[in-house]
Protein backbone atom coordinates (compact mmCIF):
# COMPACT_ATOMS: atom_id res chain seq x y z
CA UNK A 1 0.00 0.00 0.00
CA UNK A 2 1.27 3.31 -0.77
CA UNK A 3 2.34 5.96 1.76
CA UNK A 4 -0.80 8.61 1.00
CA UNK A 5 -2.60 5.63 2.42
CA UNK A 6 -1.92 5.91 6.15
CA UNK A 7 -2.09 9.30 6.17
CA UNK A 8 -4.79 11.19 8.07
CA UNK A 9 -8.29 10.81 5.83
CA UNK A 10 -10.49 13.37 6.87
CA UNK A 11 -14.12 11.97 8.88
CA UNK A 12 -16.19 10.91 5.96
CA UNK A 13 -13.83 12.65 3.48
CA UNK A 14 -16.06 15.28 4.37
CA UNK A 15 -13.68 18.42 3.96
CA UNK A 16 -13.55 22.15 3.59
CA UNK A 17 -14.85 24.08 0.28
CA UNK A 18 -11.72 25.22 -1.48
CA UNK A 19 -10.21 28.56 -0.11
CA UNK A 20 -7.87 29.44 -2.48
CA UNK A 21 -7.76 30.64 -6.12
CA UNK A 22 -6.52 29.47 -9.43
CA UNK A 23 -3.96 32.01 -10.81
CA UNK A 24 -4.51 29.45 -13.98
CA UNK A 25 -8.01 29.87 -14.43
CA UNK A 26 -9.04 33.13 -14.34
CA UNK A 27 -12.40 33.23 -15.91
CA UNK A 28 -13.71 36.79 -15.25
CA UNK A 29 -12.28 38.28 -18.79
CA UNK A 30 -15.02 35.93 -20.59
CA UNK A 31 -17.83 37.94 -18.85
CA UNK A 32 -19.62 40.46 -21.23
CA UNK A 33 -22.55 41.48 -18.58
CA UNK A 34 -21.74 41.87 -15.17
CA UNK A 35 -24.18 41.28 -12.42
CA UNK A 36 -24.86 44.06 -10.26
CA UNK A 37 -26.61 43.60 -6.54
CA UNK A 38 -29.71 45.33 -5.52
CA UNK A 39 -28.57 45.80 -1.51
CA UNK A 40 -32.32 47.60 -0.94
CA UNK A 41 -34.07 44.49 -2.48
CA UNK A 42 -31.57 41.44 -1.61
CA UNK A 43 -33.26 39.14 1.09
CA UNK A 44 -30.38 36.98 1.63
CA UNK A 45 -31.97 34.19 0.43
CA UNK A 46 -28.78 32.51 -0.97
CA UNK A 47 -30.25 31.41 -4.05
CA UNK A 48 -27.49 33.08 -6.49
CA UNK A 49 -25.09 31.63 -3.30
CA UNK A 50 -25.83 27.90 -4.31
CA UNK A 51 -26.66 28.50 -7.80
CA UNK A 52 -23.29 30.00 -9.06
CA UNK A 53 -21.52 27.47 -11.36
CA UNK A 54 -18.11 28.91 -9.97
CA UNK A 55 -18.55 29.47 -6.33
CA UNK A 56 -18.09 33.51 -6.81
CA UNK A 57 -20.36 34.20 -4.30
CA UNK A 58 -19.57 34.48 -1.03
CA UNK A 59 -21.29 35.95 2.68
CA UNK A 60 -19.91 38.86 4.23
CA UNK A 61 -21.55 38.89 7.95
CA UNK A 62 -21.08 42.79 7.63
CA UNK A 63 -21.08 44.14 3.93
CA UNK A 64 -23.49 41.44 2.78
CA UNK A 65 -23.10 39.20 -0.27
CA UNK A 66 -19.52 39.70 -2.40
CA UNK A 67 -19.16 38.65 -5.87
CA UNK A 68 -15.88 37.51 -7.23
CA UNK A 69 -15.55 39.20 -10.55
CA UNK A 70 -11.87 37.90 -11.10
CA UNK A 71 -13.56 34.83 -11.88
CA UNK A 72 -17.31 35.47 -12.75
CA UNK A 73 -18.36 34.71 -16.49
CA UNK A 74 -21.31 36.41 -16.57
CA UNK A 75 -23.37 33.82 -17.23
CA UNK A 76 -26.27 35.02 -15.35
CA UNK A 77 -27.79 31.95 -13.27
CA UNK A 78 -27.45 34.29 -10.28
CA UNK A 79 -30.13 37.36 -12.12
CA UNK A 80 -32.58 34.33 -13.37
CA UNK A 81 -32.52 32.33 -9.92
CA UNK A 82 -33.17 35.77 -7.76
CA UNK A 83 -36.63 35.12 -6.55
CA UNK A 84 -36.78 38.91 -6.02
CA UNK A 85 -34.87 40.82 -8.78
CA UNK A 86 -32.68 42.14 -6.69
CA UNK A 87 -29.62 41.01 -9.58
CA UNK A 88 -29.17 43.40 -13.10
CA UNK A 89 -27.07 41.98 -15.99
CA UNK A 90 -25.13 45.72 -16.83
CA UNK A 91 -23.38 45.01 -19.68
CA UNK A 92 -19.44 45.57 -18.85
CA UNK A 93 -19.33 48.28 -21.42
CA UNK A 94 -21.63 50.56 -19.37
CA UNK A 95 -18.40 50.24 -16.76
CA UNK A 96 -15.47 52.29 -16.65
CA UNK A 97 -12.74 49.64 -15.10
CA UNK B 1 -46.35 5.75 31.55
CA UNK B 2 -47.13 4.87 28.12
CA UNK B 3 -50.54 3.48 26.96
CA UNK B 4 -51.24 0.53 25.69
CA UNK B 5 -53.14 -0.44 22.61
CA UNK B 6 -53.33 -3.13 19.35
CA UNK B 7 -52.14 -1.61 16.69
CA UNK B 8 -50.48 -2.49 13.46
CA UNK B 9 -46.58 -3.04 12.64
CA UNK B 10 -47.07 0.25 10.35
CA UNK B 11 -48.73 2.16 13.06
CA UNK B 12 -46.53 1.23 15.75
CA UNK B 13 -43.52 2.32 14.00
CA UNK B 14 -45.59 5.58 12.66
CA UNK B 15 -46.06 6.27 16.93
CA UNK B 16 -42.18 5.34 17.18
CA UNK B 17 -41.09 8.45 14.38
CA UNK B 18 -43.35 10.75 16.12
CA UNK B 19 -41.86 10.06 19.58
CA UNK B 20 -38.76 10.12 18.35
CA UNK B 21 -39.80 13.87 17.00
CA UNK B 22 -38.45 13.25 13.36
CA UNK B 23 -37.61 16.78 11.58
CA UNK B 24 -38.10 15.64 7.90
CA UNK B 25 -39.68 12.36 6.51
CA UNK B 26 -39.95 11.54 2.68
CA UNK B 27 -42.34 9.44 1.53
CA UNK B 28 -43.29 7.41 -2.06
CA UNK B 29 -46.06 5.00 -1.71
CA UNK B 30 -45.57 1.18 -2.18
CA UNK B 31 -47.11 -1.89 -0.34
CA UNK B 32 -47.21 -2.99 2.80
CA UNK B 33 -44.46 -0.10 4.26
CA UNK B 34 -46.92 2.96 2.98
CA UNK B 35 -49.58 2.08 5.83
CA UNK B 36 -46.25 3.70 7.81
CA UNK B 37 -46.81 7.14 5.63
CA UNK B 38 -50.23 7.07 5.47
CA UNK B 39 -50.33 7.14 9.88
CA UNK B 40 -47.81 9.51 9.60
CA UNK B 41 -49.14 11.81 7.07
CA UNK B 42 -52.10 11.95 9.20
CA UNK B 43 -50.28 13.10 12.80
CA UNK B 44 -48.61 15.93 10.88
CA UNK B 45 -51.73 17.31 8.95
CA UNK B 46 -53.90 16.45 12.43
CA UNK B 47 -51.08 18.91 14.46
CA UNK B 48 -49.71 16.22 16.26
CA UNK B 49 -46.23 16.52 14.60
CA UNK B 50 -44.16 18.90 13.40
CA UNK B 51 -41.82 17.65 10.78
CA UNK B 52 -41.86 18.56 7.47
CA UNK B 53 -43.63 16.09 5.06
CA UNK B 54 -42.02 15.83 1.29
CA UNK B 55 -43.20 13.24 -0.88
CA UNK B 56 -40.53 11.71 -3.41
CA UNK B 57 -40.95 11.50 -7.13
CA UNK B 58 -40.00 7.95 -6.42
CA UNK B 59 -37.49 5.57 -4.25
CA UNK B 60 -34.00 6.96 -5.72
CA UNK B 61 -35.36 10.52 -4.74
CA UNK B 62 -36.80 9.98 -1.45
CA UNK B 63 -33.12 8.48 -0.28
CA UNK B 64 -31.71 11.49 -1.78
CA UNK B 65 -34.33 14.13 -0.12
CA UNK B 66 -33.96 12.60 3.23
CA UNK B 67 -29.84 12.26 2.32
CA UNK B 68 -29.63 16.16 2.05
CA UNK B 69 -31.71 16.36 5.11
CA UNK B 70 -29.81 14.38 7.75
CA UNK B 71 -26.47 16.46 6.12
CA UNK B 72 -28.45 19.92 7.03
CA UNK B 73 -28.71 18.18 10.88
CA UNK B 74 -32.10 17.10 10.75
CA UNK B 75 -33.54 13.67 12.46
CA UNK B 76 -34.92 11.97 8.79
CA UNK B 77 -36.91 9.06 8.23
CA UNK B 78 -37.93 7.32 5.05
CA UNK B 79 -38.92 3.87 4.01
CA UNK B 80 -39.70 1.50 1.23
CA UNK B 81 -40.65 -1.78 0.60
CA UNK B 82 -39.72 -4.76 -2.51
CA UNK B 83 -38.78 -2.87 -5.59
CA UNK B 84 -38.94 0.35 -4.22
CA UNK B 85 -36.13 -0.51 -1.84
CA UNK B 86 -34.23 -1.73 -4.85
CA UNK B 87 -34.57 1.16 -7.20
CA UNK B 88 -33.12 3.19 -4.50
CA UNK B 89 -30.02 1.51 -4.51
CA UNK B 90 -27.67 3.91 -5.60
CA UNK B 91 -28.17 6.27 -2.69
CA UNK B 92 -27.17 3.68 0.26
CA UNK B 93 -23.93 3.53 0.30
CA UNK B 94 -23.26 7.36 -0.30
CA UNK B 95 -25.13 7.91 3.03
CA UNK B 96 -23.29 5.24 4.75
CA UNK B 97 -20.05 6.42 3.47
CA UNK B 98 -20.43 10.15 4.96
CA UNK B 99 -22.36 9.03 7.95
CA UNK B 100 -25.45 10.55 8.06
CA UNK B 101 -27.44 8.42 10.60
CA UNK B 102 -31.03 9.16 8.83
CA UNK B 103 -33.42 5.74 9.29
CA UNK B 104 -35.40 3.74 6.86
CA UNK B 105 -38.29 1.69 7.24
CA UNK B 106 -38.41 -2.06 5.63
CA UNK B 107 -41.71 -3.72 5.43
CA UNK B 108 -40.82 -6.64 3.47
CA UNK B 109 -42.24 -7.35 -0.33
CA UNK B 110 -41.56 -9.81 -3.05
CA UNK B 111 -39.45 -8.40 -5.98
CA UNK B 112 -40.72 -8.67 -8.84
CA UNK B 113 -41.84 -10.60 -11.12
CA UNK B 114 -44.52 -11.55 -11.29
CA UNK B 115 -45.86 -8.29 -9.56
CA UNK B 116 -46.31 -10.29 -5.99
CA UNK B 117 -47.27 -7.78 -3.06
CA UNK B 118 -46.64 -10.79 -0.42
CA UNK B 119 -43.47 -10.73 2.18
CA UNK B 120 -40.16 -11.95 1.63
CA UNK B 121 -37.12 -10.67 2.93
CA UNK B 122 -35.13 -10.44 -0.41
CA UNK B 123 -35.33 -6.73 -0.60
CA UNK B 124 -33.98 -5.87 2.42
CA UNK B 125 -30.79 -8.37 2.14
CA UNK B 126 -30.40 -7.09 -1.49
CA UNK B 127 -28.81 -3.77 0.43
CA UNK B 128 -26.92 -5.54 3.49
CA UNK B 129 -23.54 -4.77 2.79
CA UNK B 130 -23.99 -1.45 2.19
CA UNK B 131 -22.65 -0.14 5.28
CA UNK B 132 -26.02 0.63 7.00
CA UNK B 133 -26.90 -1.07 10.05
CA UNK B 134 -29.82 -3.49 9.92
CA UNK B 135 -32.56 -5.65 11.95
CA UNK B 136 -35.71 -7.43 11.99
CA UNK B 137 -38.47 -7.11 14.42
CA UNK B 138 -41.02 -10.14 14.73
CA UNK B 139 -43.97 -8.10 16.57
CA UNK B 140 -45.26 -4.65 16.17
CA UNK B 141 -43.98 -3.94 19.80
CA UNK B 142 -40.42 -4.46 18.25
CA UNK B 143 -41.36 -2.68 15.57
CA UNK B 144 -41.90 0.00 17.44
CA UNK B 145 -39.18 -0.45 20.05
CA UNK B 146 -36.49 -0.87 17.19
CA UNK B 147 -37.13 2.23 15.72
CA UNK B 148 -36.67 4.09 18.70
CA UNK B 149 -32.82 2.30 19.71
CA UNK B 150 -32.16 2.15 15.91
CA UNK B 151 -32.17 6.19 15.71
CA UNK B 152 -29.60 5.65 19.09
CA UNK B 153 -27.64 3.67 17.90
CA UNK B 154 -26.84 5.11 14.65
CA UNK B 155 -26.87 8.74 16.05
CA UNK B 156 -24.06 7.46 18.49
CA UNK B 157 -20.67 9.66 17.90
CA UNK B 158 -18.87 6.59 18.21
CA UNK B 159 -21.06 4.88 15.23
CA UNK B 160 -22.95 7.37 12.49
CA UNK B 161 -24.16 5.29 10.90
CA UNK B 162 -28.05 4.51 8.58
CA UNK B 163 -30.11 1.99 9.74
CA UNK B 164 -32.55 -0.39 8.08
CA UNK B 165 -35.60 -1.28 10.72
CA UNK B 166 -36.83 -3.87 8.56
CA UNK B 167 -39.97 -6.15 9.29
CA UNK B 168 -41.83 -8.61 7.48
CA UNK B 169 -44.64 -7.32 5.35
CA UNK B 170 -48.11 -7.43 6.30
CA UNK B 171 -46.85 -10.54 9.15
CA UNK B 172 -45.80 -7.65 11.22
CA UNK B 173 -46.80 -4.70 9.46
CA UNK B 174 -50.47 -5.11 8.86
CA UNK B 175 -51.73 -7.51 11.96
CA UNK B 176 -52.60 -6.04 15.50
CA UNK B 177 -50.61 -6.87 18.94
CA UNK B 178 -50.64 -4.84 22.04
CA UNK B 179 -48.49 -2.44 21.78
CA UNK B 180 -46.96 -0.30 24.71
CA UNK B 181 -46.35 2.84 23.10
CA UNK B 182 -44.29 4.62 25.76
CA UNK B 183 -44.60 8.41 27.01
CA UNK B 184 -42.73 10.93 25.68
CA UNK B 185 -40.69 11.86 28.66
CA UNK B 186 -39.89 8.82 28.38
CA UNK B 187 -38.11 8.49 25.30
CA UNK B 188 -36.80 12.57 25.37
CA UNK B 189 -34.51 10.93 28.23
CA UNK B 190 -33.49 7.71 25.74
CA UNK B 191 -32.71 9.97 22.65
CA UNK B 192 -31.38 13.41 23.11
CA UNK B 193 -31.49 15.86 19.68
CA UNK B 194 -29.49 15.00 16.84
CA UNK B 195 -26.06 16.66 16.07
CA UNK B 196 -24.74 16.18 13.35
CA UNK B 197 -21.07 15.88 13.00
CA UNK B 198 -20.76 18.94 9.83
CA UNK B 199 -23.80 20.73 9.55
CA UNK B 200 -24.48 22.37 6.55
CA UNK B 201 -23.27 25.96 7.08
CA UNK B 202 -23.44 28.62 4.09
CA UNK B 203 -19.98 30.50 6.10
CA UNK B 204 -18.30 27.39 6.11
CA UNK B 205 -19.29 25.47 3.28
CA UNK B 206 -17.20 22.52 2.92
CA UNK B 207 -17.83 19.68 0.08
CA UNK B 208 -19.46 16.05 0.94
CA UNK B 209 -18.79 13.33 -0.93
CA UNK B 210 -15.79 14.96 -3.17
CA UNK B 211 -14.16 13.63 -5.61
CA UNK B 212 -11.17 11.80 -4.00
CA UNK B 213 -7.32 10.63 -4.76
CA UNK B 214 -7.42 6.77 -5.01
CA UNK B 215 -5.01 6.21 -2.65
CA UNK B 216 -7.58 7.79 -0.14
CA UNK B 217 -10.28 4.74 -1.17
CA UNK B 218 -8.68 2.14 1.24
CA UNK B 219 -8.62 4.47 4.09
CA UNK B 220 -11.57 5.64 3.85
CA UNK B 221 -13.48 2.46 3.24
CA UNK B 222 -11.56 1.11 6.04
CA UNK B 223 -13.40 4.12 8.06
CA UNK B 224 -16.62 3.34 7.37
CA UNK B 225 -15.86 -0.82 8.05
CA UNK B 226 -14.29 0.20 11.66
CA UNK B 227 -17.70 2.03 12.44
CA UNK B 228 -19.58 -1.09 11.49
CA UNK B 229 -17.51 -3.16 13.54
CA UNK B 230 -17.21 -0.98 16.34
CA UNK B 231 -21.12 -0.30 16.72
CA UNK B 232 -21.68 -4.13 18.29
CA UNK B 233 -20.53 -2.65 21.52
CA UNK B 234 -22.64 0.01 21.05
CA UNK B 235 -25.89 -2.38 19.97
CA UNK B 236 -24.96 -4.16 23.23
CA UNK B 237 -25.17 -0.99 25.51
CA UNK B 238 -28.07 1.08 23.76
CA UNK B 239 -30.51 -2.37 24.43
CA UNK B 240 -29.37 -2.47 28.25
CA UNK B 241 -30.20 1.25 28.93
CA UNK B 242 -33.34 0.77 26.79
CA UNK B 243 -34.43 -2.42 29.34
CA UNK B 244 -33.78 0.05 32.37
CA UNK B 245 -35.75 3.28 31.08
CA UNK B 246 -38.83 0.86 29.08
CA UNK B 247 -38.65 -2.36 30.72
CA UNK B 248 -38.39 -4.31 27.81
CA UNK B 249 -35.73 -6.53 27.47
CA UNK B 250 -34.15 -7.60 24.51
CA UNK B 251 -31.21 -9.57 23.23
CA UNK B 252 -29.40 -7.48 21.09
CA UNK B 253 -28.36 -9.98 18.81
CA UNK B 254 -30.06 -13.57 18.91
CA UNK B 255 -32.98 -14.54 21.42
CA UNK B 256 -32.81 -18.42 22.54
CA UNK B 257 -36.31 -19.59 22.57
CA UNK B 258 -36.12 -23.14 24.59
CA UNK B 259 -32.58 -23.87 23.60
CA UNK B 260 -31.26 -25.03 26.92
CA UNK B 261 -30.58 -28.76 26.27
CA UNK B 262 -31.80 -29.19 23.19
CA UNK B 263 -30.33 -31.00 20.32
CA UNK B 264 -31.65 -29.13 17.26
CA UNK B 265 -32.73 -25.90 16.78
CA UNK B 266 -34.43 -23.70 13.80
CA UNK B 267 -32.30 -20.39 13.27
CA UNK B 268 -34.41 -17.44 11.52
CA UNK B 269 -35.06 -13.99 11.35
CA UNK B 270 -38.58 -11.71 11.46
CA UNK B 271 -42.14 -12.78 11.94
CA UNK B 272 -41.94 -16.26 11.23
CA UNK B 273 -39.90 -16.94 13.83
CA UNK B 274 -42.90 -16.73 15.96
CA UNK B 275 -44.41 -19.48 14.47
CA UNK B 276 -41.95 -21.49 14.56
CA UNK B 277 -41.69 -20.42 18.48
CA UNK B 278 -45.38 -22.02 18.47
CA UNK B 279 -43.88 -25.20 17.40
CA UNK B 280 -41.52 -25.60 19.05
CA UNK B 281 -43.36 -25.54 21.93
CA UNK B 282 -45.94 -28.29 21.14
CA UNK B 283 -42.83 -30.52 20.37
CA UNK B 284 -41.40 -29.56 23.93
CA UNK B 285 -45.07 -30.82 25.60
CA UNK B 286 -44.49 -34.36 23.49
CA UNK B 287 -40.85 -34.27 24.92
CA UNK B 288 -38.76 -33.27 22.10
CA UNK B 289 -35.61 -31.11 22.62
CA UNK B 290 -36.00 -28.86 20.08
CA UNK B 291 -35.43 -24.97 20.43
CA UNK B 292 -35.40 -21.37 18.01
CA UNK B 293 -32.79 -19.14 17.88
CA UNK B 294 -33.98 -15.62 16.38
CA UNK B 295 -31.37 -13.28 14.90
CA UNK B 296 -32.67 -9.69 15.81
CA UNK B 297 -29.49 -8.00 14.52
CA UNK B 298 -28.53 -9.01 10.80
CA UNK B 299 -26.13 -6.18 10.41
CA UNK B 300 -23.45 -5.90 11.67
CA UNK B 301 -23.31 -9.92 11.86
CA UNK B 302 -22.99 -10.78 15.21
CA UNK B 303 -21.13 -13.73 14.34
CA UNK B 304 -19.30 -14.42 17.61
CA UNK B 305 -23.08 -14.69 19.58
CA UNK B 306 -24.33 -16.88 16.60
CA UNK B 307 -21.82 -19.26 16.78
CA UNK B 308 -22.00 -19.71 20.27
CA UNK B 309 -25.29 -19.95 20.34
CA UNK B 310 -25.28 -22.71 17.55
CA UNK B 311 -22.65 -24.43 18.99
CA UNK B 312 -25.20 -25.98 20.98
CA UNK B 313 -26.73 -28.15 19.15
CA UNK B 314 -26.33 -31.50 16.81
CA UNK B 315 -28.27 -29.92 13.47
CA UNK B 316 -28.98 -26.62 13.08
CA UNK B 317 -32.05 -25.48 10.42
CA UNK B 318 -31.73 -22.37 8.99
CA UNK B 319 -34.93 -20.49 7.67
CA UNK B 320 -34.26 -18.24 4.68
CA UNK B 321 -37.51 -16.07 3.70
CA UNK B 322 -35.34 -14.84 0.48
CA UNK B 323 -34.69 -15.71 -2.66
CA UNK B 324 -31.06 -16.12 -3.55
CA UNK B 325 -30.50 -17.67 -6.80
CA UNK B 326 -27.21 -19.58 -7.17
CA UNK B 327 -25.98 -18.57 -3.79
CA UNK B 328 -23.65 -21.26 -2.21
CA UNK B 329 -25.60 -23.91 -0.04
CA UNK B 330 -28.34 -23.70 -2.34
CA UNK B 331 -30.83 -21.67 0.21
CA UNK B 332 -30.30 -18.45 1.02
CA UNK B 333 -28.01 -15.45 2.86
CA UNK B 334 -28.64 -16.90 6.13
CA UNK B 335 -27.77 -20.13 5.66
CA UNK B 336 -24.30 -19.13 4.51
CA UNK B 337 -23.71 -16.43 7.14
CA UNK B 338 -24.66 -18.58 9.64
CA UNK B 339 -22.18 -21.13 7.75
CA UNK B 340 -19.20 -18.98 7.85
CA UNK B 341 -19.95 -18.51 11.71
CA UNK B 342 -19.89 -22.10 12.49
CA UNK B 343 -17.19 -22.80 10.10
CA UNK B 344 -13.95 -22.90 12.38
CA UNK B 345 -15.80 -25.58 14.86
CA UNK B 346 -15.49 -28.50 11.88
CA UNK B 347 -18.26 -30.71 11.48
CA UNK B 348 -19.88 -30.67 15.12
CA UNK B 349 -22.84 -28.75 13.94
CA UNK B 350 -24.44 -30.16 10.75
CA UNK B 351 -26.49 -27.07 8.66
CA UNK B 352 -29.35 -27.34 6.71
CA UNK B 353 -30.93 -24.55 4.60
CA UNK B 354 -34.93 -23.99 4.31
CA UNK B 355 -36.36 -21.92 1.93
CA UNK B 356 -39.75 -21.07 3.28
CA UNK B 357 -42.58 -18.75 3.26
CA UNK B 358 -41.63 -16.95 -0.27
CA UNK B 359 -44.41 -14.97 -2.05
CA UNK B 360 -45.98 -14.04 1.26
CA UNK B 361 -47.25 -17.56 1.79
CA UNK B 362 -47.44 -18.47 4.97
CA UNK B 363 -44.69 -20.97 7.19
CA UNK B 364 -47.21 -22.97 8.06
CA UNK B 365 -47.24 -25.08 11.25
CA UNK B 366 -46.82 -28.48 9.42
CA UNK B 367 -44.04 -26.92 7.81
CA UNK B 368 -42.07 -26.84 10.39
CA UNK B 369 -42.93 -29.91 12.20
CA UNK B 370 -41.35 -31.27 8.96
CA UNK B 371 -38.39 -29.23 9.26
CA UNK B 372 -37.72 -30.40 12.60
CA UNK B 373 -38.36 -33.72 12.28
CA UNK B 374 -35.77 -33.69 9.04
CA UNK B 375 -33.48 -32.12 12.06
CA UNK B 376 -34.17 -34.68 13.85
CA UNK B 377 -33.03 -36.87 11.39
CA UNK B 378 -29.69 -35.77 11.09
CA UNK B 379 -28.89 -35.36 14.12
CA UNK B 380 -29.49 -39.08 14.91
CA UNK B 381 -27.69 -40.45 11.92
CA UNK B 382 -24.67 -37.39 11.83
CA UNK B 383 -25.47 -37.96 8.21
CA UNK B 384 -26.36 -34.92 5.50
CA UNK B 385 -27.55 -36.46 2.24
CA UNK B 386 -29.16 -33.14 1.15
CA UNK B 387 -28.46 -29.95 2.38
CA UNK B 388 -31.19 -27.65 1.75
CA UNK B 389 -35.02 -27.90 0.77
CA UNK B 390 -37.07 -25.32 -0.98
CA UNK B 391 -40.24 -25.60 1.04
CA UNK B 392 -43.12 -27.15 0.04
CA UNK B 393 -41.72 -28.54 -3.28
CA UNK B 394 -38.77 -30.55 -1.58
CA UNK B 395 -39.73 -31.58 1.99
Amino acid sequence: MSAHATKEIPFAGTVPSPQTENEGMITGHWRTRRPVIDRDKCTECLMCWISCPDACITQDDNKGLQFNMKYCKGCGICTTTCPVGAITNVPELDFAD
Amino acid sequence: MGEKKRISGCVAVANAVKLADVDVICSYPIRPYTGIMSELARMVADGELDAEFIHGEGEHGQLSVVYGASAAGARAFTGSSGVGVTYAMEVYSPISGERFPLQMAIADRTLDPPGDFGSEHTDALCCRDQGWLQGWASTPQEALDMTLMWYRIGEDPRVLLPQYACQDGYFVSHILGEVDIPAAAQVKEFLPPYKNHHTLDTRKPQIIGAQIEPVMGPPLQYQRYNAVEGSRKVIAEVHEEFAKIFGRKYAPFVEEYMTEDADVAIFMQGGHAETAKIVARRLRNLGEKVGVVRLRTFRPFPTQEVREALSKFKAVGVVDNSANFGISGGAGVLLTEARTALYNLGDKVKTLGFVAGLGGEMITHEEFYRMFNKLKEVAKTGKVDKESFWLPFEL
